[in-house]
């Protein structure tokens, strides 16, 4: 009877005790869910921060895996990856099919505000954390979801204030007095002109003298250079996606107008791109962002923007019709992020995860300068000073160099006559 | 032996009953098929265009009208919808019901377009749909519409409330097709299709039958659209007049067999099936497996899938 009792003693010590010991099992890999798009109006920008990505997941799986605290050990990532083909309804399924069909550990929303819209809600329903690699749309970021942070991009509110800080400061001494702003109507452009239509009439120095927005599919800009022309003002700003800088820079150069100040978003931020199209000599003193890709930042982790340029071209020769720029580093900046997400979360459940990736805000340094989220998952970290692309010393190139703020500038501002 | 006039109605009562039960039979194993397979948006899907391809069925399959622009009625819904939800804060039940009357309004503003047929009418009823969708992505609406900007109606999303909905549009709809199929006012609305001339000279009202159907289709359309803003809940203009959703329930219904209940749920099952088969594992394949299916049709069965029957004398639902 005793040592019925004993033995009763012991099985009920050994259940208490049981599940505070039980050390759940190391999974065989870490699955991460992604989309990309191959085809469509955002493969220009989703598929740069794809192959990003992917250089990370490789660089990662060479090295044996990735380092899980969770499990003390490293464990292989599997990328799953789908083709929504720039379509928001196939993202929408394919968001679907990562979560609840593929089981995935870790998802990775598709480049762009667009076609990360649509894995927003689909991801807080589910309770899935969504590592947000650049959509930037504002009404992303709520109070009442935790299960989304942005990886690469600030918002798109804090990309423009040097443009309008330059042209207030800088610009006005030299005579600039009027502006004209030109955006494509979507979110990450429209809510830039938006921001920067509000910079102007705060400070009051410089007149907005036309400010009109576009479908994003516009592919002629004649008319509407014609039209900025006929109003004379001394600053151009076009806010629009590769495909708009592109027809935008060509129209320019064919009409023969002259602006002092012309800026683009990515004649400097897909450079390569750009230039592919375009020529350097539409190019020529053209301002736009110097992104990561442009800037040396000093990391505290991952590969700083020399060894990334050389892994890059070591994986994609040129030739191989992948463009080196901004959208690259994002993809790669959204790998080192999981990274050290994976080295310091308690475990996988999406709120550790999300714990451990807002646990690095402030303290990850990378090629894509200083990793800062607001509470509410917005990046805040990245600045983006305002840059020209100028000659390179007598060569047929171009540079983009850094001319505004004083302290992060590496050369000064051209302005036309 | 000729037919008494009770033979006739309990063949009436047999069709209206077979029909029925197809339409029920869809309308659970959909509903079933959410407690079994757990990629609840792509059963969404299926249920929209299994909506929407009956909702085309109506104006095309009973008028013989193809309006390429029907996309147009589902974003008024989606819109409708979402004005209401987003400005008034209303429950997502009254944002249905704005679905269904903007979808309504614009069916009553594009009433002159039947006044067109053929090609011009499907190129038409394209434009208007396009002119719609300038006007909801204006920028200078932003205030009303959000513009361009896209539509978060984060404080209804209710995923499961708002499938179930769905499904008891989709019920709605079927059991419409099958009143279509089997009573007075149907067949006189495919006399009209086939000749509306004689069906006028017997007695049709022409302009009343094609009113009717077209303030039908475009109410499927506009609660279908509702319903789908309910349900993704974040959304651009872009997406909500996609004209890929007029091209997909379109190419359904034809390829199914139109006028029937079981042609356009054929159509949706196989074809949105491959679609997602091959989407989702192989998608550069897609459009070239779609595209040989599609010229496979119209060579060989261009009345659709139901065509094998019933050019054999066999009644399909």
């Amino acid at each position: 009877m005793r040592s019925k009792a004993l033995a009763l003693g012991l099985l009920c010590i050994a259940a208490a005790a049981g599940p505070a010991n039980a050390q759940p099992a190391a999974p065989t890999e870490i699955k991460i869910g992604a989309l990309y798009a191959s085809s469509g109006p955002y493969a220009s920008i989703s598929m740069p921060v794809f192959d990003g990505f992917k250089l990370w997941v490789d660089q990662v799986n060479a090295s044996g895996g990735a380092e899980v605290k969770a499990f003390g050990k490293k464990i292989p990532i599997k990328l799953i990856a789908y083709d929504d083909q720039s379509s928001t309804a196939t993202a929408a399924t394919l968001y679907n099919q990562l979560i609840t069909q593929d089981h995935v550990d870790l998802l990775v929303a598709d480049s762009g505000s667009v076609l990360t819209s649509v894995g927003v809600p689909i991801a807080k329903e589910h309770k899935q954390f969504l590592f947000d690699v650049s959509g930037t749309g504002a009404a992303f970021f709520t109070d009442d979801n935790p299960y989304i942070a942005l990886m690469a991009d600030p918002v798109s509110t804090i990309w423009p204030h040097y443009i309008s800080d330059y042209l207030a400061d800088e610009g006005a001494k030299q005579g600039i007095k009027t502006v004209a702003i030109l955006y494509s109507t979507n979110d990450f452009t429209g809510t830039q002109a938006a921001a920067l239509k509000g910079f102007f009439e705060r400070d009051g120095k410089v007149k907005v003298v036309y400010y009109q927005g576009v479908p994003t599919s516009t592919s002629n800009y004649t008319v509407l250079i014609n039209n900025i022309a006929a109003l004379n003002p001394d600053a151009v700003l076009e806010l629009g996606y590769v495909g708009n800088d592109i027809a935008f820079l060509r129209n320019l150069q064919d009409s023969g107008s002259q602006f002092r100040f012309v800026f683009t978003i990515y004649a400097g931020t897909e450079k390569e791109e750009i230039e592919k199209n375009v020529g350097i000599s539409a190019m020529t003193n053209i301002f736009s962002y110097v992104p990561a890709s442009n800037y040396e930042y000093t990391p505290n982790f991952g590969m700083n923007l020399t060894e990334f340029h050389d892994a890059w071209l070591k994986k994609y020769p040129v030739g191989s019709n992948v463009a080196f720029g901004a959208n690259a580093v994002y993809g790669y900046m959204a790998g080192l992020v999981i990274d050290r997400t994976l080295a310091s979360t308690k475990s996988l459940d999406q709120m550790d995860i999300h714990d451990a990736v807002f646990g690095l805000s402030g303290q990850l340094k990378t090629l894509d300068s200083t990793f800062v989220l607001r509470k509410d998952g917005a990046q805040i970290g990245e600045v983006t000073p305002l840059g020209q692309l100028q000659p390179a010393g007598g060569k047929e190139e171009l540079d983009l160099v850094a001319v505004y703020p004083p302290d992060l500038a590496k050369g000064k501002a051209v302005l036309g006559k | 032996m000729p037919d008494t006039a009770s033979e006739a109605r309990n063949r009436l009562i047999r069709r209206v009953v077979l029909d029925t039960c197809i339409a029920a039979a869809v309308v659970i194993g959909m509903g079933v098929m959410r407690g079994v397979y757990s990629n609840e948006l792509m059963l969404f899907n299926f249920v929209v265009f299994l909506a929407l391809a009956q909702g085309l069925n109506i104006i095309y399959g009973f008028t013989g009208y193809l309006p390429f622009g029907y996309v147009g009625f589902y974003g008024a819904g989606a819109y409708g919808f979402s004005l209401v939800v987003m400005h008034l804060h209303v429950p997502a039940m009254v944002g249905m019901a704005a679905a269904a009357g903007a979808a309504l309004v614009l069916a009553v503003i594009l009433l002159p377009l039947l006044r067109l047929s053929g090609a011009y009418f499907a190129i038409a009823s394209m434009a208007a749909a396009q002119a719609v969708y300038e006007i909801v992505a204006n920028p200078d609406l932003e205030n009303i519409t959000k513009g361009p900007y896209g539509v978060s109606l984060s404080d209804v999303f209710a995923p499961a409330f708002s499938y179930y909905t769905a499904l008891a549009i989709l019920a709605g709809t079927l059991l419409l097709v099958v009143w279509l199929r089997n009573s007075r006012f149907g067949m006189s609305l495919q006399a009209i299709r086939d000749d509306s001339v004689s069906a006028a000279m017997a007695g049709v009202s022409v302009v009343r039958g094609r009113t009717i159907a077209w303030l039908l289709s475009a109410l499927v359309a506009g609660l279908v659209g509702g319903v789908f803003a309910w349900h993704i809940s974040v959304f651009y203009p872009d997406t909500a007049f996609d004209l890929s959703v007029s091209i997909f329930s379109t190419v359904f219904l034809l390829f199914g067999g139109a006028t029937t209940l079981c042609g356009p749920l054929l159509g949706v099952f196989i074809l949105y099936g491959i679609y997602n088969v091959i989407g989702i594992a192989v998608p550069q394949y897609f459009q070239f497996t779609y595209g040989a299916l599609i010229v496979l049709l119209v060579l060989f069965l261009p009345n659709g899938l139901v065509s094998l029957l019933t050019s054999r004398g066999i009644r399909v639902p």
